[in-house]
């Protein structure tokens, strides 16, 4: 009988041990995202959160990290501050999450910066501008792993204008008048003489524009020969068809953002360039294609434009690799601190994470425009790598 | 108003007095209890959203002063807000100003820009005096965006905790506190204020100003001074909301933030002041209720692209509810509530068709 | 010359989308705050009917222009309908309510991409050139053109046609009218449905020239104060309000900072506001000197 008994609770025990083993093996890494998915911004945003989503969804199916699933809270905070704000108080402090994560309008990076620094936790930037905080020297607990980068992407435009245009260039420089996209386009402006390229005319959009024409006859009045355009793709698909309608020769470059592939395909204009850091699904590399399937399994959003929040969740992925079980912002700071992430084609090389730089150590640029005989975009320009320093 | 069950006043301080019936005092116990006892056991999710509903209140009760008791319409309150909110970021960032001053400097901007856009009322009524203050709104956007792009605070101007004293305001529960002081602070004031000749003079300009003026009531005065009262504590909502924040942008003030305020009058009910209150609760804490309810719904994953846009509708719609099925807003709820107690165990009908 | 071109499409823009507010403020008092919205679903109605009835661009158009209409007629039956004498603040309210709900529905319908019905027809938007140096969009003509037949229509629908007398009795003075005989819901819901189809048209231009996403409800907002020039309970105001402020607007554009622009006319809204503060056209109703 004794004999039994001592038989049974060590089955009971063993059954105990097994089910705590289980129970953390459930246990998951949690992280936060705060995503501009409705209102404002949705159009940029909402895509990213998305490949984000869909990322870690087949990130679990294959088993998660370290044998533990990742957990992806996702809010809307329809770009607004306070909304951020509650979504950040409740990730911190109510679902202890490890790391939170931003995918929406400059409004709401205050609240969630002075959460973050409230509580610890890091915040990474997936898909949205990257603050000025990430460069080095960065701060401790701010991460950005999106493609635009202010500054960056201005120097590298003005050298891509200059090395293209044969002649001297009189510039038209366009931003929407939002202080973000001032803030760089203005920065363009004092920088272009040091390139030899004169600015000949400046304007910033209001978002609410119905008719786009009077700002392009003023650019076209100013004599431009080029114009570089680094704000929402609204603002600056919308001034350079009205450019081209007022019968406007000059060649455009724009920024490459997440729809950029198919509006080359609808624009069809041979002078109209976009650069920026991810590369074209017509390359058709393994990791588009691993895109395309995953995006296969549902999704409201064109597969073409999950490029740049897969990214994230490879960066977040490597990130949480490196945590050893179990994980605490402390530890995921570590991680962050010394990442290296193979981008696989998606980025012309690693995206990689030092102590004080939280943007990447080296930022790849690729240029493309449309090409009319092969009917297909083409590069202008291929991988060109910027040292961040 | 009437809680008790006859006239019995003795006193002319009886006939002050706020609070009439010994029930009442218990109940304004109960809530002060329940309200002191809350940010001991909220979340601190929970605890965040109350301070929102606070913020909230001080807007709500400036407004409906303004727009429930004097009449005037205004589209200008975010831009009140975002007023007092620069003024205190400006400070702060410009001259390192603290607490003590930038609070009376935002009610100062406040009561300034009251005034110059209270001028448009003493000729322009109704829609036409709205949009005017619609003006106000786009002028201060205008000038903060400007602010902030020309001093490089693309994303906004950061604030420090604010310091009183010894204690420095880094603690929501502390926060808590303070905004629950200020916004009873504020509604006893208002309550308070409506008594005064100021007050009823203001209502009296709301239900018809020719007789107002024939009473030998000073329109222009009158009108003038609800702007500045209202203007004033918008402005120092404002200010609070920036410290409470921690941030000062001005895309945190978008005209959506003043439709928010208006739904909260007429939400909670024109021409009360605990119809400010209510309205405040429903449309901030609103939102998130959806959101709970939603979460609540078992929702396949790869649908929650389309959740998102269900909540965002659903916000619509059931505010659309709201106003189709309760024209008279919360209040009218509470006072059904309120007077099926009163009168139990018998039951009070109203003729047919509203008064 | 092209300065002219410029404001002339501006304008007629502005005055397509504030017919709207004019023709629901005129019958009811009420400020159809979504207005906006209404006319941004013109835009993705059109989008729809395009893909539906792929090859036939015209047939595309008339059935989206049909469904706009109904849609007028819905929100007021639906909706509207229950505010009649209610408080017009609740009303308005209400609009603000319902511009909310069709957001949400349009990103659930349509996602929040900017996209392009143009595509869908199977049309170019080629640019025409005027002499002179100046040239307009082909959706720009098209839009002036708009703007002649809907105003002309409307001005000679409500001077001869029985029906367009009594949309202006009801406006004149709804009691009375009522008591003549007229029906009320009847001509309100016609105003709904007018202003819909106005509105919608726009949208579905404005589409074409530029597509479409959730902006468009920032442009019809930004019509509001042409309506307010112009008097907001006259249709031949809204069209002088038009052209004043888009004026105002290209010239500040022109010879200005363009980051004007945005407030520009708020500042001719201000300034008729403390010259002729009933509007250019409008009656001196809302109108006291104390």
């Amino acid at each position: 009988m004794q004999h039994r008994t001592w038989h049974r609770l060590g089955l009971t025990l063993a059954a105990v041990a097994v089910l705590f083993a289980v129970a953390q093996a459930q246990e998951p890494y949690r992280v936060g995202l705060s995503a501009a998915l409705t209102g404002r911004g949705a159009e940029t945003y909402a895509p990213v959160s998305e490949a984000i989503r869909l990322y870690v969804a087949r990130l679990n199916a294959r088993g998660g990290i370290h044998g533990h699933p990742v957990e992806l809270l996702v809010e809307d905070n329809v770009a607004e501050p306070s909304r951020a704000a509650a979504h950040a108080k409740k990730f911190v402090s109510q679902d202890g999450v490890l790391l939170m994560l931003n995918a929406s309008l400059s409004s709401t990076y205050p609240p969630m910066i002075h959460e973050a620094k409230r509580a610890g936790v890091p915040l990474f930037f997936a898909g949205s501008v990257c603050p000025r905080e990430v460069y080095p020297p960065a701060d401790p607990l701010l991460f950005c792993s999106t493609a635009f980068a202010a500054r960056y992407d201005s120097e590298f435009a003005l050298d891509f204008i200059k090395e293209t245009a044969a002649g001297p260039v009189k510039l038209a420089l366009v931003s929407m008048s939002i202080p973000i996209s001032r803030g760089e386009v203005d920065y363009a402006e004092q920088l272009a003489p040091s390139r030899g390229i004169e600015p000949v005319s400046n304007q910033s959009i209001p978002p609410p524009t119905p008719n786009y024409a009077p700002f392009a006859a003023k650019i076209k009045a100013a004599g431009a020969t080029w114009v570089y355009a680094w704000a929402p793709w609204v603002t600056q698909v919308k001034t350079f068809e009205a450019l081209r309608q007022l019968g406007w020769q000059g060649k455009f470059l724009a920024y490459a953002h997440i729809n950029a592939e198919e509006e080359l395909a609808r624009l069809q204009d041979e002078h109209f360039y976009v650069f920026g850091a991810n590369a074209f699904f017509s390359h058709n590399l393994p990791v588009h294609q691993e895109i395309l399937q995953a995006a296969a399994q549902g999704t409201m959003h064109p597969p073409t434009q999950l490029a740049e929040g897969w990214v994230a969740g490879m960066v977040l992925e490597a990130v949480l690799a490196g945590v050893s079980w179990p994980p605490t912002p402390a530890k995921v700071l570590a991680a962050m601190n010394r990442v290296r992430v193979d981008t696989r084609g998606l980025r012309g090389g690693p995206l990689e994470w030092t102590p004080t730089n939280h943007f990447r150590t080296t930022h790849y640029y690729r240029v493309y425009r449309w090409d009319r005989r092969q009917q297909g975009a083409v590069l202008a320009k291929d991988w060109t790598a910027v040292a961040i320093k | 108003m009437a809680y008790a069950s006859g006239y019995f006043k003795t006193s002319y301080g009886a006939e002050l007095a706020l609070v009439e019936t010994r029930l009442q005092w218990a109940a304004l116990a109960a809530l002060g209890l329940g309200l002191g006892l809350f940010p001991l056991l909220a979340s601190p999710f929970a605890l965040d959203l109350a301070n929102q509903v606070l913020l909230a209140v001080i807007g709500a009760v400036a407004l409906m002063l303004l727009t429930g008791y004097a009449g005037q319409i205004s589209l200008g309150h975010a831009g009140l807000l975002a007023a007092g909110a620069f003024t205190t970021g400006i400070l702060a960032e410009e001259a390192g100003a603290p607490f003590w001053l930038t609070v009376p400097a935002s009610g100062a901007v406040g009561a300034v820009l009251g005034l110059v856009f209270g001028l448009p009322s003493l000729r322009l009524k109704g829609l036409y005096l709205a949009v005017s203050t619609l003006a106000l709104h786009f002028i201060v956007a205008f000038l903060g965006s400007e602010y902030e792009t020309r001093h490089g605070f693309s994303t906004g101007i950061l604030l420090d905790s604010p310091r009183l004293g010894p204690v420095v305001l880094d603690d929501a529960r502390l926060w808590y506190g303070l905004l629950l002081a200020v916004a009873a602070a504020v509604f006893l004031f208002s309550r308070n204020l409506l008594r005064t000749r100021t007050g009823r003079a203001w209502i009296a300009l709301r239900d018809r100003d020719v007789v107002a003026a024939a009473l030998g009531i000073p329109v222009a005065a009158a009108k003038l001074s609800a702007f500045v009262v209202s203007s004033v504590l918008t402005a120092l909502a404002g200010c609070l909301f920036a410290y409470y924040r921690g941030f000062v942008s001005i895309e945190a003030f978008s005209l959506f933030t003043t439709i928010e305020y208006v739904a909260m009058l007429i939400i909670g009910g024109l021409g009360s002041l605990l119809g400010a209150v209510l309205g405040a609760v429903f449309v901030v804490t609103f939102p998130y209720l959806i959101d709970l309810a939603v979460d609540l719904l078992p929702v396949p994953a790869r649908l929650s692209t389309y959740v998102f846009a269900v909540k965002y509708a659903a916000f619509g719609l059931i505010m659309l509810l709201f106003l189709l099925l309760e024209p008279e807003g919360l209040l009218g709820i509470w006072r059904r509530v309120r007077d099926y107690f009163v009168l139990w165990p018998f039951r009070y009908r109203p003729l047919a068709g509203r008064s | 010359m092209q300065l002219v071109v410029n404001t002339l499409v501006l304008a007629a823009t502005y005055a397509l989308i504030a017919c709207g507010y004019v023709l629901v403020y005129r019958v009811s008092r009420v400020l159809n705050l979504a207005h906006g919205e209404l006319m941004m679903l013109g835009g993705y109605l059109l989008l729809t009917t395009a893909s539906l009835f792929a090859g036939r661009p015209l047939l595309a158009v008339a059935v989206a222009l049909l469904l706009s209409l109904g849609l007028g007629l819905l929100v007021y039956v639906v909706l509207m309908r229950h505010f009649t004498g209610e408080s017009v603040l609740a009303a308005v309210l209400v609009t603000i309510a319902l511009g909310i709900l069709l957001r949400g529905l349009a990103i659930l319908l349509w996602t929040a991409q900017l996209q392009y019905p143009l595509v869908a027809l199977g049309w170019q938007n080629p640019a025409l050139s005027l002499g002179g140096g100046a040239v307009i969009s082909a959706a720009g003509l098209l839009t002036l053109a708009a703007v002649a037949v809907v105003y002309g229509g409307l001005l000679l629908f409500l001077r001869y046609t029985p029906w367009g007398i009594r949309m202006r009795a009801a406006g004149e003075n709804p009691l009375l009218a009522a008591q003549r005989g007229v029906a009320l819901p009847q001509v309100l819901a016609l105003a709904w449905g007018l202003a819909t189809l106005s509105g919608g048209l726009a949208g579905m231009l404005l589409a074409c020239d530029s597509g479409i996403d959730g902006t468009a409800v920032i442009v019809g907002l930004k019509a509001f104060p042409v309506a307010l020039v112009g008097g907001l309970d006259s249709l031949s105001g809204a069209l002088v309000g038009a052209l004043l402020v888009a004026a105002a607007e290209v010239l500040a554009i022109a010879y200005l900072d363009p980051l004007v622009s945005d407030v520009v006319p708020f500042f001719v809204l201000l300034a008729m506001l403390l010259l002729r503060p009933w509007g250019l056209f409008g009656r001196r109703e809302a109108f006291e000197r104390v």
